[in-house]
């Protein structure tokens, strides 16, 4: 018997999960460990040893040992102190201002990197451009469903351009590590640490890619491409950590470490975001599309380590402002028709 | 062990990635075929690394290593020799 809502009765997956099933208690297949790989506490020691390793030996000798990627978000907050704090990096941080960032969230970023000293640098895309790459990553199938099981459309859009910028930044500046603040759930377990391989990846993701630049315009291209004259001519690529993986801490924990450097939560954002106002729209695209939320497998998986109750998550799932919602949809100029649309060519691809 | 070695990549791809063993083309791009993302690679890579010992070094992180299961399975196989 699944509860009302089709969810897990331990979790939050719900019965529109991709391929899940439900045993007769209505435990998920995820929480009996027939999806994914959990990885092992071991796995997670060896992969923890590995970081201090790479951290502590690798310095660039140069102007920054690492760039977090700080979207003022409390995760990346987080991150940012621990990179500064607990090993002692000489950080860049980095913000990509996608224009819907929260006005808390700019007080947040600039109060904790004064707090914390570390040096910041925002790149902020026209409105048109994000517009464009926004619109296109809703209104058109441009990523493979599969690769939209735990984020939005316009999410993966953003981080992509994130991932790209501070990669191009790390190259230009011969900087060794890019440090995020993801959790387990947001990157599979396997993705804790790994060193880039530009050419390959983009190889790999040169049709999405191509779809996008082709529906935003070709003045989006540089958010997503490195110039072959800069990667030819640098050494190794950095290495990518990331940090909060390693990190078996609560939310209320993180809030305790980072309030002192005077982090706030915003008020205009949903239950799953801390700085995007974007983030409510994404997920309402989400759902609609695909029937599940993008985070009920992030908060699963907290559920699961222990880190969240299931009953935190069903707030978080529930905080929807939808004023911000309405105010997004008329700004990007997208109807509910539009979205139906795109779900029915999604349909047909899983 | 060359069809062990495949199980065992097919069993992760399977379960990772949630597709069924008969949607996969062992001699097809996964990522062509939709399976995986560029973050999919890097997640094949770590298994490799866990499962099997074996560091993925950059210049060999291309088609000919990765182009598919087989070609994935292979590049294992080589490496294993060489240990």
């Amino acid at each position: 018997m699944i509860e009302r809502n089709d969810r897990c009765t331990r979790c939050v997956i719900s019965s529109k999960f991709p391929k899940v099933t439900f045993d007769e208690t209505g435990v998920c297949s995820f929480c009996r460990g027939q999806m994914f790989f959990a990885i092992d506490n071991t796995a997670i020691e060896k992969m923890r040893t590995s970081v201090e390793k790479l951290l502590s030996s690798e310095k660039s000798g140069g102007e920054y040992d690492a760039i977090v990627c700080y979207s003022g978000g409390k995760d990346s907050t987080y991150a940012l102190q621990l990179a500064k704090q607990r090993y002692g990096l000489n950080v860049l941080a980095f913000t990509f201002d996608n224009g819907y960032l929260s006005s808390i969230a700019f007080k947040n970023i600039s109060r904790v990197t004064e707090s914390l000293g570390v040096d910041h640098l925002t790149f902020r895309s026209s409105k048109k451009n994000i517009q464009s790459i926004i619109r296109a990553s809703f209104l058109q199938p441009i990523y493979n469903p599969r690769t939209l099981l735990r984020i939005s459309s316009g999410c993966k859009s953003c981080i992509s351009i994130v991932n790209n910028l501070t990669l191009k930044l790390a190259l230009e500046k011969n900087i060794p590590f890019i440090i995020t603040g993801f959790t387990l759930g947001q990157v599979p377990a396997n993705g804790i640490v790994f060193r880039n391989n530009y050419r390959f990846l983009e190889e790999s993701r040169e049709e999405s890619l191509r779809k996008l630049i082709e529906i935003a315009g070709s003045g989006v291209e540089s958010y997503f491409r490195i110039p072959e004259r800069l990667l030819s001519s640098v050494g190794p690529l950095p290495h990518t950590i990331n940090l909060l993986c390693l990190e078996d801490v609560t939310e209320q924990h993180i809030l305790e470490k980072i309030e002192p450097l005077g982090w706030m939560q915003p008020h205009d954002v949903d239950g799953c975001s801390s700085n995007c106002r974007l983030n409510a729209f994404n997920n309402y695209v989400h759902q609609r599309i695909f029937g599940y939320s993008p985070y009920e497998l992030e908060l699963s998986q907290l559920i699961l380590k222990g880190l969240l109750t299931r009953k935190e998550a069903l707030q978080k799932l529930s905080v929807d402002q939808w004023q911000e919602c309405d105010t997004i949809r008329r700004d990007l100029s997208i109807t509910d028709d539009d979205i139906d649309k795109v779900a029915t060519v999604y349909k047909d691809k899983w | 062990m060359s069809e062990q070695i495949c199980e065992e990549v097919l069993v992760f791809i399977c379960r990772n990635f949630i597709v069924e063993k008969s949607e996969i083309n062992l001699d097809e791009s996964l990522i062509d075929q939709g399976i995986i993302d560029s973050f999919g690679l890097v997640e094949i890579n770590a298994f490799i690394n866990r499962e099997y010992g074996i560091t993925v070094k950059e210049e060999e992180m291309n088609r000919d290593n990765f182009g598919s299961v087989n070609k994935i399975v292979g590049f294992i196989e080589r490496r294993r020799i060489s240990k």
